[in-house]
């Protein structure tokens, strides 16, 4: 249990000190702006999928958030 | 000479085209005694939608008292540019940034990106994003800048 | 003055003054345009093989967008269940009997067959809010609730979400909460977790004393969960995301309709009651038991990769809980765009989990109890497996339509070790094999 949250500590922190030499221009995120390249393409499927498997399984949720995308405003 | 024939061509390219050719780079010394709003925007861009009509309601407005208004295209294919530009037709100059060295120079870190400068040709104002909320703002940095006469 | 102009512009240029927006969770969000609603709705078939669960699900989004990238988005579910599910108790070579959760009649399983009970024909509501607005340019907030009600359940929530970007928006950290309280009332009373189930009655006293039984209060748990996530943009077609979950669950946890079947220590063959009751359950049978709290921990990572049109999904989760469930889940989705307007989009999903330390298959005749015991087969040893697809296309009007056809099946496996006497020759965990069948719209846009 420990190390796994250790593993998983150690790689925000790796995304997060590494992520400002990753990434791209503003002007370059045409294709993340596309509607099949955000991380929740249909929120209803994804909602349908959730409650199926969570009635049918002992695992839930897990998922995660927001970011890509546009990054616009 | 030289200089003024390569100019005086890019102007009438300009206004020709709507959209220039790629890799002549904008001279915006031209610009000089002007107020010119340097308007970074991508057609995938969904805030430039909403900026566009207020960029054509500015040019309408103030274009005599010496506005000028340049809507710098980042796009990747100008064709996308154009198929945006027919849904939202400008009254304002478009100008194609194909190696992006305009939005370099200028420090773009978000889309939309606007830049006013002054009648010195000097960046008084930026701002990143087009909120409707600050319209009045954006527009009363224009007026300030229009009534500072060199 | 060429270099004098150049000069005040790069003067100017800004170090990372990095603007900020990351995207909900709820809808692909992207700035939007003007303020209008958007839906998004759909028809679900959820129906499983040998009589049992059968779902029929509407599900409609509505989304109002306000200026300046604010949402409201509700959202409505309508479910109708019908059809059996196993109660728990193991198949035998002879006929079974048992008694209804209502307490009041008897239901019977044919020799051979997996024990189901097939008394819930039941209808589930659920409804959703959730507002979204930027705070300042660097940050985004959420806020939702949600509820839920079946005819012995009742579910309520809140959820808050705050996210901000860095890195000119190619990294975003989020972290969000969700609190929960959730409400049984079983039909027929909760009965006290392993004891035995008790004949049918035909007069009905709402007195507590009952023997195994009782009525009221309901039966409550509060769900706590909290998550933080970040995502990054690797590059132009590349966009990873990787979230920790945990989740705390304390209250009533038990099915109280689902039972074990008590064996003969030799024979592995469930007890029969001598002398056979005329209206009551044929052989031993004890309601199960759960523990009174759960936590568990989620690491979920997600990848979306662009390959000149196409869009490959891939996402892992790795579950574990103090329930001892292990549980690992890969989600593979192609999206195969055609035609300028359509696409397929064939789906692969991969789940295996461990079983929980307090699973088992039956008790033991004449054994001490245990203090938690469950042979509801969704807390055992399984792997699953959905394979689908999708097909996607615009309409004449420029809206968004989809089916997609699913088939999903899970088979357990318990090892012989754990199996006694004659269970050792039968199909103590029969698969289960069901078929999704969703057709979506999407309009308003």
């Amino acid at each position: 249990m420990r190390a796994f949250l250790f593993i998983q500590g150690l790689l925000v922190l790796g995304i997060i000190s590494g992520c400002s030499t990753m990434g791209v221009e503003p002007w370059d995120r045409d294709v993340l702006a596309k509607e099949e390249m955000q991380l929740t393409t249909d929120p209803v499927e994804a909602a349908t999928d959730d409650h199926i498997y969570f009635s049918k399984e002992a695992s839930s949720g897990g998922r995660g958030f927001g970011g890509g995308g546009c990054g616009c405003n | 000479m030289r200089h003024l024939t390569v100019f005086v061509t890019a102007l009438i390219l300009l206004l020709l085209n709507g959209v220039a050719a790629a890799d002549s780079h904008l001279d915006l010394t031209a610009y000089e005694g002007k107020v010119v709003i340097v308007d970074f925007w991508a057609s995938w861009c969904v805030p430039c939608r909403r900026s566009f009509p207020w960029l054509n309601a500015m040019h309408a407005k103030y274009a005599d008292d010496g506005l000028v208004i340049i809507g710098v295209n980042l796009d990747r294919e100008p064709a996308a540019a154009e198929e945006f530009l027919r849904e939202y037709p400008p009254s304002f100059r478009i100008y194609y940034d194909d190696s992006k060295y305009l939005a370099k120079e200028f420090g773009v870190v978000a889309m939309p990106s606007s830049y006013l400068l002054g009648r010195d040709g000097a960046i008084r104002k930026r701002h990143y994003g087009f909120k409707v909320k600050k319209q009045e703002e954006y527009e009363a940095a224009i007026v300030a800048a229009l009534g500072d006469l060199e | 003055m060429k270099a004098k102009n150049k000069k005040s512009i790069t003067g100017t240029l800004a170090a990372a003054t990095c603007t900020l927006l990351g995207s909900s969770a709820l809808e692909p969000v992207q700035a939007q345009e003007d303020p209008g609603w958007d839906f998004n709705t759909s028809l679900l078939y959820y129906g499983e093989d040998n009589d049992r669960v059968q779902d029929l699900s509407l599900k409609a989004l509505t989304r109002r967008t306000f200026v300046d990238d604010r949402f409201l988005t509700v959202g409505l579910t309508l479910d109708s269940l019908t059809g059996a599910s196993p109660n728990g108790a193991l198949p035998q070579s002879v006929p079974q009997t048992f008694t209804r959760p209502s307490g009041r009649k008897t239901y019977s399983t044919a020799a051979g067959q997996l024990p189901l009970d097939d008394t819930f024909h039941d209808s589930r509501v659920a409804v959703t809010a959730n507002w979204q607005q930027p705070l300042g340019r660097l940050y985004q907030f959420n806020v939702g609730a949600s509820a839920s009600k079946e005819f012995d359940y009742l579910h309520l929530g809140l959820n808050a979400k705050i996210s901000r970007d860095f890195n000119q928006r190619n990294t975003t950290l989020s972290a969000g909460f969700a609190v929960a309280q959730d409400e049984l009332d079983p039909i027929g009373g909760t009965p006290t977790g392993l004891t035995l189930m008790l004949d049918a009655a035909d007069d009905d006293d709402d007195d507590d004393d009952d023997e195994g039984r009782r009525k009221g209060p309901r039966e409550t748990k509060d769900i706590l969960d909290i998550v933080f996530g970040v995502t990054q943009v690797v590059s132009r077609n590349l966009l990873v995301q990787v979230s920790y979950s945990y989740s705390d669950t304390s209250g009533y946890q038990t099915d109280p309709y689902k039972i074990i079947s008590v064996v003969d220590g030799t024979t592995g063959d469930a007890v029969p009651v001598i002398p056979a009751p005329s209206n009551g359950p044929s052989h031993l049978y004890y309601f199960e038991h759960r523990p009174d709290s759960r936590a568990k921990h989620s690491l979920y990572t997600q990848g979306k990769y662009y390959m000149d049109g196409k869009v490959l999904d891939v996402s892992y989760r790795y579950m574990t809980d103090d329930w001892e469930i292990d549980s690992h889940t890969v989600d593979l989705r192609f999206r195969w765009p055609f035609g300028g307007s359509s696409y397929l989009e064939p789906h692969l999903r991969l789940y295996s989990q461990t079983a929980a330390d307090f699973y088992r298959l039956s008790l033991i005749n004449g054994d001490p109890l245990p203090e938690y015991a469950s042979a509801d087969h969704r807390l055992g040893d399984f792997d699953a497996l959905t394979v689908g697809l999708k097909y996607g296309w615009k309409t004449s009007g420029g809206n968004d339509m989809s089916v997609r056809l699913e088939l999903y099946t899970q088979s357990g496996d318990i090892s012989s070790s754990q199996l006694i006497g004659n269970q050792l020759g039968r199909d103590n965990y029969p698969d289960l094999n069901a078929i999704i069948f969703q057709f979506g719209y999407q309009f308003g846009k």
